[in-house]
């Protein structure tokens, strides 16, 4: 593979937007190009280690590691996009601790030396996509791209946890350009750029059950129960999430969470992107609005943003 | 709260110690309250006259601080000055009061296993959120203390995680976890997803539950579920296994006991 163009950017997809998130991954897609970059995927990627990875010392830097190194030699790319948060954390984490603690770096890279991959060099770094979009483009490139605005849809934006935090590895509030780590507002200015009415709720950067939404299920239908029905209480028609795992507690789990809590709990649940794909003229099947098991077909019909 | 009240007015008396915060972290003989007492014609009854006895740690284990320093994820115990932050931001306190990190730092930094062994039915709860990390004015990282603190339980109580039920499928799912991760290079959800349902004994659930028939008949359909069959392993992925096996069998850390 060759170096990447002028218009292009290496792009790190991940596990989930492989498979059952192929939504998010296909509307980023979409969104980007539209805005004028082109995603393209490293070859050959590995899991990040989804946080589950971190107790086993160097080997949780190494598997987002490798990624990178794949960037750099294949695409001759310093920097890696992603969607998800998950998958972001753990990159982020990996290059800030790899840049401060040199035996730590080297242990990765010894590895890196057995498995027969190339060395890493802490530099670049890892970008989320609602970060990229804003910094790269801009509300504005969004504004122009925008055939269909999504007039008087409320949304509720939902930024969840590792987006933007913690900033020792996010660099919010630390760095020019980068998200508020406490009230971040990228979400905001887009969803207003292509005409959605943006709700205030007060769950913004609440957690979804996290690491443990498998495991302890309980918990994590508590607090999306609660993030939930503040939204639908502050009038909201859909909630937007920017992370597979946030999707996953509160829109595939939203039927378990419904019958435990009630029906205050009912709210659709979208992709940032597919409501901006929607809002830059692509179709409700293209932006794969069908996949999510929440239904928001049916109050994006409603408000009359299909033919 | 107590229904009693107090002889000489409507001031309700609290049950003893029920006003102190973090009540489960003192012991009730180390709590001296009246439930009436008036001195000098002033009532003091109940909390207005409460004392805790001063506590004397004399198991003291400073080899196990250096134990968990070396680990990547609790590189920063030694920082830490029990503030309290961490406690005050976290997501999981207010659902589960006995769950305190501050607390836990704590009697990680004093090596109390004693005190620790108190409270693996509710160590292992933390969602990783990173709000005690973004706000922690040392940069101790407490969300990551946790992943430590979960390496301790591992090493020292091995019979806690077999016997409490909870506890053994945390364990059990993280396994599944590492098997896809390491073994695999990639994650299959909806393979974790009915494995670590049937690990947890919600088999019926998983085929007769309509709701969550549902979902995963939804992705059967339309073949999300199983479209990680179409990507495979990582080309050449056998010799990154090889080599972070190697490694895990060498780094003469917790992390490598816990392998």
């Amino acid at each position: 593979m060759g170096n990447l163009k002028e218009n292009q950017a290496a792009y790190y997809p991940g596990c989930a937007l492989l498979t059952i998130d192929r939504a998010y991954n296909n509307s980023s897609k979409l969104v980007s190009k539209k805005m004028g970059i082109e995603l393209v995927d490293i070859p050959d990627y590995n899991c990040c280690g989804i946080g589950e990875m971190k107790s086993k010392g160097a080997v949780s830097l190494y598997l987002p590691l490798r990624n990178m190194v794949i960037a750099k030699s294949e695409l001759g790319s310093k920097d890696l996009v992603m969607a998800c948060s998950v998958c972001y954390h753990e990159f982020t984490r990996s290059i800030e601790r790899a840049k401060e603690d040199k035996k730590l770096l080297d242990e990765v890279n010894s590895i890196l030396k057995e498995a027969d991959e190339e060395e890493y060099v802490p530099e670049g770094g890892a970008r989320h996509i609602l970060e990229f979009l804003y910094n790269e483009k801009g509300p504005d490139e969004a504004k122009k791209n925008t055939v269909k605005p999504l007039k008087g849809l409320k949304v509720a934006p939902y930024y969840g946890c590792l987006y933007s935090r913690p900033s020792m590895y996010t660099f919010t509030d630390k760095k020019q350009g980068m998200d508020n780590s406490e009230r971040p507002h990228f979400m905001h200015e887009f969803l207003e750029s292509i005409g959605a009415e943006v709700v205030q709720y007060g769950n913004e950067v609440q957690c979804c059950g996290g690491r443990n939404v498998v495991q302890d299920e309980e918990t994590s239908f508590t607090l999306c129960s609660q993030t939930l029905s503040k939204a639908k209480k502050a009038g909201a028609d859909v909630l937007a999430v920017i992370c597979p795992k946030c999707a996953g507690a509160l829109d595939v789990n939203q039927p378990k969470i419904i019958e435990k809590f009630g029906k205050d709990s009912e709210l659709p649940v979208v992709y940032l992107t597919q409501l901006m794909a929607l809002a830059f003229g692509f179709s409700e099947k293209e932006a794969q609005f069908s996949d999510m098991i929440s239904n928001p077909l049916e109050v994006l019909k409603e408000k009359g943003h299909f033919i | 709260m107590a229904k009693e009240h107090n002889k000489n007015s409507e001031r309700p008396v609290a049950e003893k110690g029920e006003h102190i915060i973090a009540r489960h972290l003192i012991d009730d003989d180390a709590i001296k309250e009246e439930k009436n007492l008036v001195i000098d014609g002033v009532d003091v009854s109940g909390r207005w006259n409460t004392f805790i006895e001063t506590r004397v740690d004399s198991e003291f284990d400073r080899s196990f601080f250096d134990e968990i320093q070396k680990t990547v994820v609790g590189s920063r115990i030694n920082r830490c000055w029990q503030c309290g932050m961490c406690t005050a931001s976290c997501t999981v306190t207010p659902l589960y009061r006995r769950f305190n990190p501050r607390a836990f730092i704590y009697m990680m930094q004093l090596g109390n296993l004693k005190l620790l062994k108190k409270y693996t039915d509710v160590a292992w709860r933390c969602v990783g959120c990173y709000k005690c990390s973004q706000r922690c004015p040392k940069q101790v990282n407490p969300a990551e203390m946790m992943e430590a603190l979960a390496l301790l339980i591992k090493k020292y109580f091995p019979e806690e995680i077999k016997s409490k039920h909870q506890l053994t499928i945390d364990e059990e799912v993280k396994v599944i976890y590492e098997g896809m991760i390491l073994g695999h290079g990639r994650l299959d959800l909806a393979n974790l997803h009915t494995s670590a349902m049937r690990k947890m004994g919600k088999t019926t659930e998983l085929m007769s539950d309509k709701d969550e028939r549902g979902a995963i008949f939804k992705m059967m359909k339309d073949g999300r579920a199983l479209s990680v069959l179409r990507l495979g392993k990582p080309h050449k992925w056998h010799k990154s296994k090889d080599a972070i096996d190697n490694y895990l069998r060498h780094t003469g850390t917790l992390e490598q006991e816990n392998n």
